[in-house]
């Protein structure tokens, strides 16, 4: 999904101009989160991102943006919001990333980070406040080593969202129920709510927004035979990071029915 | 580092004792790559290490609690701790001991580096500099270094002729004294990739004569 290269088709710029007579793009009108994509027709690039705030270029639905979103808002750190129309990208996003992939960070130096886990550990060492990784050496190894384990869930997610014959997918659930018991293990040994400990941290985020997507998906019971996974998801839901970035389970159903018809209004669903 | 030109261990060996205090412990083997990435890096910062060579086609039995899949490499230090995955190894290194610094300071510069692992064959419009980190060698240097010293052994060195820069970055290596330490002999590893691939147990010990 987020590796779509598909490229928009060339059309002219939509400029509004300003009272002041600076031209400003659709982007500049709608900041936030819920700011909509940047149409072929309003392809003018952003401007430089201003001093004091970090920008990340995004789409609402993506799970790789979604880790990043959740650290920003768990360090409290002022960013703005641009979403891409992956199915149709602005010809001067591969100017930001050339592979055209969210989540990307720019900062008002210009500097430019892809890959999600990547943007997560820039701004959890660029940026003061709550370390979401630890200073130990060896735990923050042991994190990253938890980390690995999950490494399957999102590919396997991904085939299962692909397969339209729900009938197909028994062996993938299967596949992924074996993936959780990996997890499951990880809480058991532990034994903390957390996979980083007493409190949520960076592991937690990083893993977090495919479980999200469980239940809009209509996968919950793939978490039934992993108790602790559970207990972990329900205290997860209760972190104020997690619950105010939450997705509307309507808005993920409505995106995936657009989705899986190509539909390049998809990545504006409900706005 | 000491240890690393021995006999692998096998199944039906005995167990190592524990890592004395101030040394690591390497379980490694002598011509895997990933295992050749932590070397670098324990030999760049100067870091006390023992190596334990494991016999990957016969492993010990009590390998697999060092390791859930009995993989290399991984780190023991004298506080049973064991670290694995060799770019999660590397950074711990890198954490543990911060006199000689691998990895930038910068928040940015470190990002940048691991970008450019992500795109390990994509790397040609990243490098701009002598080395991929900038004018003096650094981790990303060492974490990509083991593929491209084994492209001359593979006879597939002539696949760098076209991008000059590389090629120059190759050469540039080959003068660092951490690479130079290290470095397979390229008859030993011919070798011991032709046992290999006769599927012999003896592959992993070839060349070493005690």
């Amino acid at each position: 999904m987020c590796g779509d290269r598909a490229r928009p088709p060339r059309a002219g710029p939509l400029r509004r101009r300003a009272p002041h007579g600076e031209r400003v793009g659709i982007a500049d009108r709608f900041p936030g989160h819920n700011r909509p994509r940047l149409t072929p027709a309003g392809s003018e690039p952003p401007g430089p991102v201003p001093e004091g705030l970090i920008r990340i270029y995004s789409m609402r639905f993506c799970p790789f943006a979604k880790r990043t979103l959740l650290v920003l808002k768990a360090k409290g750190i002022r960013h703005e919001v641009i979403n891409i129309n992956l199915k149709n990208k602005p010809e001067w996003f591969f100017t930001k990333n050339p592979l055209g992939l969210v989540p990307v960070l720019e900062n008002s130096q210009g500097q430019l980070i892809c890959e999600s886990a990547i943007t997560c550990e820039y701004l959890d060492e660029a940026y003061p406040g709550k370390k979401l990784w630890p200073d130990d050496p060896y735990k923050k190894a042991c994190q990253k080593m938890d980390f690995e384990l999950f490494s399957e869930v999102p590919r396997l997610l991904k085939s299962i969202f692909s397969r339209r014959d729900k009938e197909d997918c028994s062996g993938l659930k299967e596949q992924l129920c074996k993936e959780f018991s990996k997890l499951e293990e990880v809480l058991t040994k532990k034994k903390t709510t957390f996979f980083g400990g007493y409190s949520v941290s960076m592991i937690d985020y990083l893993i977090w927004p495919w479980f999200e997507w469980l239940q809009a998906m209509e996968l919950s019971e793939c978490a039934d035979h992993t108790p602790k996974l559970k207990l972990w998801m329900a205290a997860m839901w209760e972190d104020p990071t997690v619950s105010a970035l939450r997705m509307d389970v309507k808005a993920f159903q409505g995106f995936f029915a657009l989705y899986s018809q190509n539909s390049l209004e998809a990545y504006d669903y409900g706005l | 580092m000491s240890g690393n030109a021995t006999k692998t261990l096998g199944k039906g060996c005995a167990p190592p004792g524990r890592v004395p205090e101030g040394t690591m412990r390497l379980y490694s083997m002598r011509f895997c790559p990933y295992s050749h990435r932590t070397r670098l890096v324990l030999q760049a910062k100067g870091i006390k290490c023992q190596v334990v060579n494991i016999n990957l086609r016969s492993k010990p039995e009590w390998f697999y609690t060092k390791h859930p899949f009995g993989q290399i490499p991984v780190l023991e230090n004298s506080k049973c701790q064991l670290i694995y995955e060799s770019v999660i190894i590397c950074e711990y290194l890198d954490d543990v001991y911060p006199e000689k610094k691998l990895f930038p300071c910068d928040p940015y510069e470190r990002a940048r580096q691991k970008m450019l692992l992500e795109l390990f064959c994509k790397i040609l419009c990243y490098q701009k500099t002598s080395f991929f980190g900038g004018n003096c060698i650094s981790m990303i240097d060492y974490l990509l270094w083991p593929w491209f010293e084994r492209l001359d052994v593979y006879g597939v060195a002539d696949c760098v002729d076209h991008t000059p820069t590389l090629k120059l970055w190759m050469a540039a290596m080959k003068q660092d004294p951490a690479v130079c330490a290290l470095l397979i002999d390229r008859s030993t590893f011919l070798g011991f990739l032709n046992l290999y691939f006769q599927n012999s147990p003896d592959a992993f010990d070839y060349g070493l004569t005690c």
